[in-house]
């Protein structure tokens, strides 16, 4: 399994269009992901458990990822995540 | 004619009959034997396709009407409907619990819910707005048959004005450009995705309305004015006629740099400030490109969406102010402190979930600053998370509804406590301005006594009037009387603004009654310079701004003050600025008359 812990950094945070752009990337790779901010770990691949996190900008969120591509995933995720979901600042 | 003030949330106007959209709670809701579990699970499976569908057909429509940004929100509904939260959930209830699919679909939702408010963050409560959306329209298809708003759409004979009690995006979605002229919505905030969608297909929308819906029946003619907030019913064909000519003079200020890049002056040199009144730190975009310079009222309420009062953290609202200050830099912000009523909250019948912000109209009793003083825990972590914000930018704080100066001098008391506080925790705060909304008449007519204890006043002119006139604006058939230019306005508007020159504080209008050509000129001439207005009008009056003689307007308004009605005033405003004040339109179509005031 490989993690990596970062800070949300779009102005918007996980809305919904993140959340979906996140479960999206996730969903491409067969590695199981789950996303951990505070005590909540939630299920990657699931845009419910995302948005649960509400995680705003500024909060801190794990992204672990544990399977046959895991460091691919967790590239991809956080790439994803350190562009702002590609929606600028 | 009746005409309702709600919040212009998409410019232009429109008019044509209703079609009418409630949203009916049903609630069906029964035990099943364990023979009919099969059943009710195939229900919510066929839900699910038939919401999938629909949902894909949203999604195209947007993504070629509205561009990619506004489409993937229909991308994430329909990741919702294959979240295993969601369906796999309730139909893992219908089996436990032997209840019916539609219920099972609600416990799943409000499983939702409750973890979602035990995290609770107002500042993205939106995505519970839209989860709720994937599962009124996944309840609505578990009934075959029963329908759904846009398939009734489908069929409406003639394009129509949609009027509905509240609207969801993925409804929005589904409106058909040349079938609905404009919307309607009783509802305020929730519509939030609505009223971007309404933005991007150039729809006329206006919300808040209250109860619109039980004012009007199918077919009757309605005006949808969203750039005055204003939505007339049964307008007569003259309103129309001018409607149409302002319409297109508004089609014909064409915003351009140089146009808001510097403040403007009236034609006699006198500046004149122009703010922006937004709900979202989302439209401090929208507000620059208008030429908006600063914020003059965000209505902080907009950021509680469907949460309690108590539910929005300081960090979050920390968050969205110094958003606010940074974004809006160098130019003011001010925030008002939150204007909601003590029943805010109701439940929502359909989803369940804690829902409709009532927007404070027509009460008397515990909101705005007097349920924040009621509240001090809900009061003090608004103000922290200002006096954080302030840190950051000129912020100024605007407190809704005070009546008298006791009011004033205990929310003071307790925003410097809270300057305190953060400057003990955080580090120095600059000082931060405390203002008064004069929208109560006894603040009006003490508008002096305030004087001597606030930084500056902010005409309230909505309620202002509605409370001066003693009429419930949401009530139809009183509502005409409901009249910005009526001579008790006025004479409160020129005391007010005299106030504020003797004493040296600013005095601003930022009620939708400046969005009005000839409401504007009366407000310039009693004196007022600074105005909030939704950003969308902005350009408008900035452009009528640089065109009047502010020493021959004072005249001519003071002339118009001594007459009686406030039919007589429009007409002398009219009689003086025909080309400005709308009513003699036809100047316009002959060439080299733009222009042409009489001014010079």
């Amino acid at each position: 399994m490989v993690a990596r812990t970062m800070a949300i950094t779009n102005a918007l945070g996980m809305h919904a269009r993140a959340a979906a752009r996140f479960v999206h990337t996730a969903t491409v790779f067969q590695s199981r992901v789950t996303v951990t901010r505070g005590a909540r770990v939630v299920d990657g691949k699931s845009i419910l458990g995302i948005l649960l996190l509400t995680a705003a900008r500024g909060t801190e969120i794990t992204v672990a990822s544990d399977g046959p591509d895991e460091a691919e995933a967790l590239e991809a995720l956080c790439t994803l995540i350190q562009s702002g979901f590609g929606e600028g600042a | 004619m009746i005409r309702l003030i709600g919040i212009g949330v998409s410019p232009g106007v429109s008019w044509g009959p209703v079609a009418l959209l409630l949203r009916y709670p049903l609630a069906l809701r029964y035990a099943i034997t364990v023979a009919h579990v099969p059943r009710e699970t195939v229900r919510l499976e066929q839900a699910r396709e038939l919401t999938r569908r629909q949902l894909e057909q949203i999604h195209a429509r947007v993504l070629s009407a509205s561009g990619p940004d506004l489409a993937y929100l229909f991308q994430a509904q329909l990741l919702m409907l294959d979240d295993q939260l969601l369906v796999p959930r309730a139909q893992a209830i219908v089996a436990a619990e032997r209840i019916n699919a539609e219920w099972a679909l609600q416990r799943a939702f409000d499983e939702f819910c409750a973890i979602f408010m035990d995290t609770g963050d107002g500042y993205l409560r939106e995505r519970q707005g839209d989860v709720a959306d994937v599962v009124g329209r996944l309840r609505r298809n578990t009934r075959l048959g029963s329908g759904d708003g846009a398939d009734v759409l489908l069929d409406l004979d003639e394009p129509s004005i949609l009027v509905a009690d509240d609207l969801h995006p993925s409804l929005a979605g589904q409106l058909d450009r040349r079938r609905v002229l404009g919307l309607a919505i009783d509802a305020g905030s929730r519509t939030h995705h609505s009223a971007i969608l309404a933005r991007s297909m150039g729809l006329p929308a206006v919300v808040g309305l209250g109860t619109i819906t039980r004012h009007v029946r199918p077919g009757v003619r309605v005006l949808v004015d969203g750039f005055a907030g204003a939505v007339v019913i049964d307008p007569d064909d003259e309103l129309i006629e001018q409607a149409g000519t302002d319409e297109r003079r508004r089609a014909s200020v064409t915003v351009t740099r140089s146009d808001v890049s510097h403040p403007v002056t009236t034609a006699d040199g006198t500046p004149v400030r122009f703010e922006a009144n937004i709900e979202r730190p989302e439209e401090i975009e929208a507000a620059r490109a208008c030429g908006a310079e600063g914020i003059g009222l965000f209505r902080s309420e907009f950021l509680l969406g469907s949460l309690p009062l108590d539910r929005l953290e300081e960090e979050a609202q920390y968050r969205a102010y110094r958003d606010l200050v940074e974004r809006m830099s160098p130019h003011p912000v001010t925030v008002r402190t939150f204007d909601v009523d003590e029943g805010r909250v109701v439940a929502d019948d359909e989803h369940g979930a804690p829902g409709l912000l009532e927007m404070s109209r027509g009460p008397l009793g515990l909101r705005a600053i007097r349920l924040s003083l009621d509240r001090p825990e809900v009061f003090a972590t608004q103000l922290r998370a200002l006096a954080r914000a302030a840190r950051y930018g000129r912020l100024r704080v605007l407190f809704p509804f005070v009546s008298g100066v006791e009011e004033l001098r205990e929310a003071r008391a307790a925003l410097q406590a809270a300057c305190r506080e953060i400057a003990a925790r955080e580090g120095e705060v600059p000082p931060v301005q405390a203002g008064v909304m004069i929208e109560v008449p006894s603040a009006a007519l003490t508008a002096d006594l305030l004087a001597a204890e606030a930084d500056f006043f902010s005409i309230g002119t909505n309620d202002l009037i509605q409370y001066c006139l003693a009429v419930d604006r949401t009530d139809g058939r009183v509502a005409r009387l409901y009249e910005p230019l009526h001579p008790a306005i006025l004479r409160v508007v020129r005391q007010v603004a005299r106030v504020g020159r003797q004493h040296k504080k600013s005095v601003a209008v930022c009620g939708e009654m400046a969005g009005d050509p000839v409401a504007l000129l009366v407000l310039l001439g009693l004196g007022i310079t600074t105005f909030s207005m939704s950003p969308a009008s902005i350009p408008m009056a900035r452009r009528i701004v640089r065109e009047i003689r502010l020493s021959r307007l004072r005249r001519v308004v003071a002339g118009a003050l001594k007459l009686s009605t406030a039919q007589d005033i429009r007409a002398a405003l009219s009689d003086e600025y025909p080309d400005l004040a709308r009513s003699q339109q036809r100047r316009d179509d002959r060439p080299g008359t733009e222009g042409d005031h009489g001014e010079r």
